[in-house]
């Protein structure tokens, strides 16, 4: 199909994620998880890998709101209020790794690993364009992280390791609202489709990013 | 280069062992883990939405037909279906889960159950997914010229491994004398029988043809643990020195490493998987979800969740409920038989029209694997 229509785009995102998720769950990292060889030390470099990109999330999200134009306002509206409810998230990250033991200041002081360099590298090269509407497929690759993946990563951690929720904040509660998310981005789509140019954009611009993701992830040491 | 021919279904055959077992009989059949009825039975049942299956075992006494002479009933059909003899057919490809014997292959145990001449054999040991390369298989050997009649067929006989001696006294029951809920839920979803198809390199006359369009099999194992397996706990199923052979039988059945086990988490990643890979078939214009008069897939519509189902139609990828045939809630789940057994009763149905396109659909949640099978009926 050669569509560029928001069924068509929708398409191809839930295959550039499902082949993202099949490239998570080979990477040691996850392997360790879903073996049931996880340990808290694991998820702890967990916490400290993630934090570094989390932090860059609500930053290239509100770049790229600033570079939207104003035929578009109602899409920069929406990466707005995302940006302001995203941009406090590293700090629950934070909350947790000091609740499974670890120190503040060696999570706030951690480099980003090899991975999150590229990945932020891009979303900020992507957001600075003028409008940057490629970046709705990393969202979607992002937001089903968190949608998805978080819960089930989460709910893991929490029972091999036998944490309390609240050492485990950040990746539960990325866990809710799975079919409202999708029902949300389809919204988004629809103010920038369709239009050939933007659904190859878009695609493309998910791939790259759920490439970059699994690098970060592949790049946790453990 | 000499061309493919086209290859056609001409007959299919489907033998279900004794009468339908209705749900409260179940355990009459497999047994009660230390003569407890189990808790999880009901919840399982609702959840698949099977009302009767067949067993080839009678309670208290024994088996009626190993998982060989299923299938060659099955073949037999199938062969009386598109009107052959025995002595026509030259190619048997079968398939199972587990079969009668760890060794030699299905096949050869078919072939011998089924009589007759010499055959060429192939054997296919998977899940579900299976039967399609069995399909595969016989499908080609038509096309390249090899032979002009050839069969695929498969058979289960899961009933025997869910008997109580398989779990109790192993690390799968609990001091309590409850069965792990990854062991216990299949007891209550799979049972026994066997289907098969003759293919040819033309219909039988007479008759409305049934041209094989393709058949596409996708294996995501290099991601993807096993998430149904037999032969090591969860713990070493993913390394294969850790598997029964290595332990020895004694010691892998006080493990529990001898039962067929489902890991439920990994299930519900395994199916956004083959979501995927059929999305990627709709993307590339290989499945026309519009097209597709009938789905014949070996899972319910009604187990599929809500957000799966709402992903598939807001992708133009879902294929209306009311397209979907399937006798699944009568038959049973059969494994890598089911396909076979509801082609065999679509076919007479009568529903199918000239022109018309049938998709078959087997996904395997052995080790993240899904095949696809389209059929076009010509007049």
């Amino acid at each position: 199909m050669n569509g560029h229509g928001v069924p068509d785009v929708l398409r191809r995102l839930a295959i550039v994620f499902t082949e993202f998720e099949g490239r998570l769950e080979a990477t040691p990292l996850i392997r360790k998880l879903t073996r049931g060889r996880f340990g808290l030390q694991d998820y702890q470099v967990f916490l400290v890998n993630l934090r570094q990109q989390v932090k860059d999330g609500a930053a290239w999200m509100s770049r790229a709101a600033s570079n939207v134009d104003e035929e578009h306002l109602e899409l920069r509206s929406i990466l707005m209020r995302h940006a302001v409810a995203e941009h406090r998230d590293f700090r629950l990250l934070e909350s947790d790794y000091v609740a499974t033991g670890g120190a503040l200041a060696d999570i706030r002081e951690a480099e980003k690993n090899v991975g999150s360099e590229a990945l932020s590298a891009w979303m900020f090269h992507q957001a600075s364009q003028p409008n940057p509407f490629g970046l709705l497929g990393a969202m979607w690759i992002i937001e089903g992280l968190g949608s998805i993946k978080a819960a089930e990563w989460g709910a893991l951690v929490r029972d091999r390791l036998k944490l309390s929720d609240d050492a485990v904040r950040f990746l539960l509660y990325h866990g809710k609202n799975d079919t409202e998310h999708i029902g949300a981005f389809e919204n988004m789509l629809e103010l920038v489709l369709p239009d050939a140019a933007v659904a190859a954009r878009i695609v493309k611009t998910a791939q790259v990013t759920a490439r970059l993701y699994a690098l970060q992830i592949e790049e946790i040491a453990t | 280069m000499t061309r493919l021919l086209d290859a056609f279904i001409t007959g299919a055959g489907a033998f279900l062992p004794g009468p339908p077992v209705p749900s409260d009989e179940m355990e009459n059949y497999l047994g009660r883990i230390g003569g407890r009825d189990s808790p999880l039975g009901r919840r399982a049942l609702r959840w698949s939405g099977v009302r009767t299956r067949h067993y080839a075992i009678r309670p208290g006494a024994g088996p009626t037909h190993s998982n060989a002479e299923m299938c060659a009933k099955a073949v037999s059909a199938a062969l009386e279906d598109a009107g052959l003899e025995r002595s026509q057919l030259s190619f048997l490809a079968a398939a199972t889960t587990q079969g009668d014997f760890l060794v030699p292959g299905h096949a050869a145990a078919v072939h011998g159950a089924l009589g007759g001449g010499p055959l060429e054999i192939a054997s296919f040991q998977s899940v579900c997914g299976s039967s399609l390369m069995a399909a595969k298989s016989a499908w080609l050997a038509v096309r390249t010229r090899e032979h002009a009649a050839a069969a695929a067929c498969a058979g289960e006989f899961s009933s025997r491994w869910f008997q109580p001696t398989f779990y109790e006294g192993t690390a799968l029951v609990d001091a309590k004398g409850r069965l792990q809920a990854e062991a216990d839920y299949l007891r209550f979803t799979l049972s026994d029988g066997a289907g098969a198809v003759v293919m040819e390199p033309r219909p039988r006359p007479g008759t409305l043809g049934l041209k094989v369009e393709f058949i596409d099999l996708v294996s995501l194992a290099h991601q993807y643990d096993p998430c149904m397996w037999a032969g090591a706990t969860k713990e070493a199923r993913g390394d294969a020195f850790g598997s029964w052979s290595h332990a020895g039988p004694p010691a892998a059945h006080a493990t529990g490493a001898m039962a067929l086990l489902q890991d439920f988490d990994l299930l519900k990643r395994v199916i956004r998987a083959w979501i995927g890979v059929y999305l990627r078939k709709v993307d590339e214009g290989r499945i026309r979800p519009a097209a597709i008069d009938h789905l014949l897939c070996h899972y319910s519509a009604r187990s599929l969740r809500e957000e799966i189902v709402a992903l598939l139609d807001r992708t133009n990828g879902m294929i209306p409920e009311e397209k979907w045939f399937s006798n699944l809630s009568t038959v049973g789940n059969v494994g890598a038989a089911s396909i076979w057994i509801m082609l065999a009763e679509f076919l007479r149905s009568g529903r199918l029209r000239p022109g018309q396109k049938v998709l078959c659909i087997v996904p395997e949640s052995g080790r993240a694997f899904v095949g696809f099978m389209q059929l076009e009926a010509t007049a």
